[in-house]
């Protein structure tokens, strides 16, 4: 991808590339003639599409190493016992990296933590161990079709380890029953959601209702839509 | 004072007068990266890639024993596990648990039964249960995993140091997976052939088909079709009777593609792959049906040869 300074009928010039924000790149450019200056800043899904090339923009500074790009990026590669690798190391001097910087598996764990997704806060990454059940929550739990209590069970637990809880009581489950409802959607809202370009509305829905129910709403409103801009304007540094 | 931002020239004009320049060094990259597979690849003689439009019809097994068969015929030989998400040539040839080696040179591919070479994403799993999970996050966009997983492929034809093998024989995942086998054809355009496994059913074969179809289209030339499951091998007399109903012979016709062979099924065999014990010897008769389709796949590539000296 290139820049070209109409004005000046010039190809901008690379000058760097930094990590603005977890999750995002911003890579600026130069045009040589009249020296503007112009980044582009990428968001999660564009950040994680480069890092998918398996190039580092502006060039190497560190020998390839062999799979590097394998081991950086598989989830469990942490414990992968692969014979002793120092690349992380050298790397860090390396074009910036969207990875792990906060020690989560999930390279936008943080971006996502700030939004309040619940992308990544679904429990522990690998694999998490079942908590702890009041034999009430148990009773209300054995009254669930048995074909469905696991899957059940996985989404209280993982609800629960998001509330910062490891003991699973009924409070917790009716609380679990709230985010499975379905909202209402007035009329209004709706029609601003239809301003989002289609392929994101789903995504865009997805999120807002989940913020509606972190606020205890049963409905969304123009009044939560402008919430909900302001989080994303928030998290695009706007 | 206003000034004019409006450009002089159009776009495709101002391009015209332009030279890329590379000072993101991302093109400088991917020439290496380029560059890098065919010095590996340069250094093996015969690419085959073992494919089918259909899940479950037996690629992994095909591949292992026809691995095993070239081996026999005293042939070095590697095994490349494509089927990223869902590994399974270790496990078949007794080699689960093994890692590679990482060296100044490359990722040195753990060696299994009969020498043969092998590379498989289940070498950087934690154990065999583990699933392979990529990081990243699946909610905001997944569409840069099938990107990944080329780079993850172009990594593991790139980065094995195979040294010297006399024939590399590709596994790639079910034809669903359709970005695996022109990615492949991409990386390996030197690619010898691919050979295709069916079973005998009307479903199997019409994905087959299309299979077939497609990796003409990507310029993957085929060099027949194996059939799998092609009846059922009696452990305790020996006899072997249809287990379904099929007709090879007249689909391998239709797509003008030799037919390599038949596998009947073959409990023992079955058992073999599932404990990771396969079969060295040919005394056994399945063992020596993988000789046969072996030496079908040299005749193949050596028809040319074959013409000249029997036309």
């Amino acid at each position: 991808m290139k820049f070209v300074c109409l004005n000046c009928e010039a190809f901008m010039l690379f000058q760097k590339v930094e990590q603005p924000g977890e999750g995002t790149l911003g890579v600026e450019f130069l045009c040589p003639t009249c020296k503007a200056r112009f980044s582009m800043v990428t968001n999660p899904g564009e950040t994680q599409m480069v890092q998918a090339l398996g190039v580092k923009i502006g060039g190497r500074t560190t020998a390839p190493e062999a799979f590097e790009l394998t081991r950086d990026t598989l989830k469990d590669g942490a414990e992968c016992p692969v014979p002793a690798f120092s690349a992380s190391a050298a790397r860090a001097a390396d074009t910036p990296s969207t990875g792990d910087a906060a020690g989560g598996s999930c390279p936008f764990s943080s971006v996502v933590a700030s939004m309040g997704s619940g992308a990544s806060a679904t429990g522990s990454e690998n694999g998490p161990t079942s908590l702890e059940w009041s034999a009430e929550a148990l009773d209300r739990l054995a009254k669930i079709p048995d074909f469905v209590r696991p899957t059940v069970r996985a989404e209280v637990e993982a609800y629960a380890r998001k509330s910062g809880e490891s003991f699973v009581t009924q409070a917790m489950i009716d609380q679990y029953k709230g985010t499975t409802a379905e909202l209402a959607w007035t009329s209004e809202a709706t029609k601003r959601l239809e301003n989002i370009p289609f392929f994101i509305r789903p995504m865009a829905k997805k999120e807002i209702e989940r913020m509606a129910r972190e606020q205890g709403r049963a409905e969304v409103t123009a009044d939560m839509m402008d919430h909900a801009k302001t989080a994303f304007a928030k998290f695009m540094g706007g | 004072m206003s000034v004019s931002m409006a450009p002089s020239h159009d776009l495709k004009t101002i391009l015209s007068k332009l030279q890329f320049p590379d000072d993101a060094q991302v093109m400088r990259q991917i020439v290496d990266h380029t560059l890098q597979v065919k010095m590996r690849m340069g250094r093996i003689k015969r690419k085959i890639v073992v494919m089918s439009g259909k899940g479950g019809v037996g690629k992994s097994m095909t591949t292992v024993n026809l691995a095993l068969a070239f081996a026999r015929r005293g042939q070095t030989v590697g095994v490349l596990d494509v089927d990223l998400n869902g590994p399974c040539v270790p496990k078949m040839l007794g080699m689960s648990g093994r890692r590679f080696e990482i060296t100044p040179d490359g990722a040195a591919p753990p060696v299994g039964p009969l020498g043969i070479r092998v590379a498989s994403m289940d070498f950087f799993l934690r154990d065999e249960h583990a699933p392979v999970r990529w990081k990243g996050s699946m909610e905001l966009s997944p569409v840069w995993l099938g990107m990944l997983e080329m780079n993850v492929i172009r990594e593991f034809l790139a980065d094995i140091a195979w040294g010297e093998l006399d024939l590399l024989l590709a596994d790639l995942p079910p034809g669903a997976a359709a970005d695996k086998p022109p990615a492949m054809a991409n990386f390996l355009p030197e690619l010898d052939g691919a050979v295709v496994v069916t079973t005998p059913s009307e479903v199997t074969t019409d994905v087959v088909r299309k299979s077939v179809l497609y990796a003409r289209d990507v310029g993957i030339p085929v060099i027949g079709l194996i059939e799998n499951m092609s009846g059922y091998h009696c452990p305790h007399c020996g006899h072997e009777s249809d287990l379904f109903v099929g007709n090879v012979e007249s689909v391998a016709a239709d797509l003008n593609v030799p037919l390599l062979g038949k596998i009947p099924f073959d409990r023992e065999l079955s058992q073999r792959c599932d404990g990771g014990r396969p079969m060295l010897e040919s005394a056994q008769p399945i063992a020596k049906r993988f000789d046969d389709v072996a030496q079908r796949i040299v005749d193949c590539l050596n028809f040319r040869q074959i013409v000249a000296d029997t036309l």
